[in-house]
């Protein structure tokens, strides 16, 4: 969602969100455009967009490699292919798209994730809330990574495990962070637990605006956005309470 | 389905990244009259402007070091809310800038470690050295200031702006201190709008997020300060 401040000085959202579940792999991904970056809209949707396909076409063969680098260098080469061609076709240059990028992808009982940069990565294992990834603000508060930084690979960070006692994962972005995750204590607030509750109790039927759906898009408008100038996503994949598989908003 | 309440002390409060600014100025015997007068107006303007700009209000954190014969904090950092406005400052003694300068550098080192200690953001920290003269303490202590400041500045970890006072002081020293930007020479003692012009600038730099580089308005100078 647009931020108060993007709003007051009329620029566009620079967040963008994404979900993609194919051949049994979901993936959520979330990317935050760089405030002075051009045309960072773009470089985060065509981030998302790659970046859920990737990890869906490839999660095999990035989980079973034990070589964290080497998968951390294959993900990031990738994003950079992807926003090169899309500088090419919008006439700019690569800088001028620099976002970050967050993501979790499912299979079966495992997971991965990925992040690059500012925003934090949340899941709840055993009942208990816990922080996966937490923000890359480098020294300074108005500095972070993107995937465009060189070197961004070597910042990157990967992860890995089984989703057995994991109930759900959540994703957002640093103005979303504002509300839900404790820079002192690095932790995250409760309203996280909520949240991928009300995800995981959804129901399952497909409607075109489902309830629950609303209700967080409410939350997000109201509470979380208010209490910060910053754009506001967030995605959140959870376990549906009367079934073994993770679902997603 | 069940309405989704999330109240207050279910989210957190996090606490406004700070913009830490060093003011290191002459104290010494030179700037007695209106140099000191019109200095001290100008700080406790700045101080005023940081109060009414919202974000520079919750941002801003301000100590001041002042050098003559020696070097000393006679403004500890603090916001705005518990900064003690300026009455007078004596003027006296000689220009020990390379002893002023180490301090304000100390001092900021220590604060970014609180903050880092607290888990408190904070942006690129500021450092404003004003003198009507040149340095006449420690030549070890000067280069010293000048390495440090060169090597913080470089690297992208101190914004620095070197003022020169009137017609005595000694641009080729503060050049030395300000490598990324040439000193101000002030024109006449526009310390006020000097001071209006740092606090936009602090304010610019608060409401910057990850990402951002914050261009200073150094067109705003014009007028009232040498580039």
């Amino acid at each position: 969602m647009r931020g108060r401040g993007h709003a007051e000085d009329g620029t566009v959202c620079q967040d963008r969100t994404q979900y993609l579940s194919r051949g049994g792999v979901q993936a959520i991904c979330l990317s935050d455009g760089a405030g002075t970056a051009t045309r960072s809209e773009y470089g985060a949707q065509a981030i998302t967009d790659a970046g859920s396909r990737f990890l869906v076409d490839n999660f095999e063969e990035l989980i079973a490699n034990d070589d964290g680098r080497a998968v951390k260098e294959a993900v990031s080469q990738h994003l950079l292919g992807v926003l090169a061609r899309t500088a090419d076709r919008l006439g700019c240059q690569v800088a001028d798209l620099a976002a970050t990028f967050l993501a979790v992808a499912v299979s079966g009982d495992r997971f991965i994730a990925v992040h690059t940069g500012d925003g934090v990565i949340g899941y709840v294992k055993d009942g208990t809330l816990r922080l996966m990834s937490s923000p890359d603000n480098s020294e300074f508060a108005n500095q972070t990574t993107f995937v465009t930084t060189r070197g961004a690979a070597t910042s990157t960070r990967l992860f890995r495990g089984e989703t057995d006692e994991i109930s759900g994962f959540i994703v957002m972005s640093d103005g979303t962070g504002a509300s839900l995750y404790n820079s002192r204590s690095a932790t995250l607030a409760r309203a996280c637990s909520t949240l991928i509750s009300v995800v995981g109790r959804a129901p399952t039927a497909q409607v075109r605006n489902p309830t629950f759906k609303k209700q967080l898009r409410r939350v997000v408008d109201t509470t979380i956005r208010n209490r910060t100038k910053d754009d506001c996503s967030l995605a959140i994949l959870a376990r549906a309470s009367n079934a073994g598989h993770l679902d997603t908003p | 389905m069940a309405q989704l309440n999330i109240e207050t002390e279910d989210l957190v409060e996090n606490p406004t990244p700070r913009v830490p600014v060093a003011i290191c100025i002459d104290t010494s015997g030179s700037m007695s009259g209106d140099p000191i007068r019109e200095l001290v107006a100008g700080v406790n303007q700045f101080y005023d402007a940081i109060d009414e700009d919202d974000d520079a209000h919750d941002a801003a954190e301000v100590c001041i070091v002042e050098f003559n014969s020696g070097a000393k904090v006679i403004q500890e950092f603090a916001s705005v809310e518990r900064l003690q406005r300026i009455t007078t400052i004596a003027p006296t003694g000689r220009t020990y800038m390379g002893e002023g300068v180490n301090l304000a550098l100390d001092t900021l080192d220590a604060r970014k470690r609180l903050y880092s200690d607290n888990g408190v953001l904070y942006y690129q920290p500021w450092l404003v050295l004003m003198t009507d003269g040149g340095p006449n303490g420690d030549r070890a202590a000067l280069d010293r200031a000048v390495q440090r400041v060169t090597d913080l500045a470089g690297n992208k970890k101190l914004t620095v702006f070197a003022i020169g006072i009137g017609a005595g002081a000694d641009m080729d020293v503060l050049a030395r201190f300000s490598p990324t930007r040439p000193p101000l020479r002030l024109q006449g003692l526009h310390f006020k709008e000097f001071f209006e012009w740092l606090s936009k600038s602090v304010a610019r730099v608060s409401q910057s997020s990850p990402g951002d580089t914050v261009k200073l308005d150094l067109a705003g100078l014009a007028g009232w300060a040498e580039l």
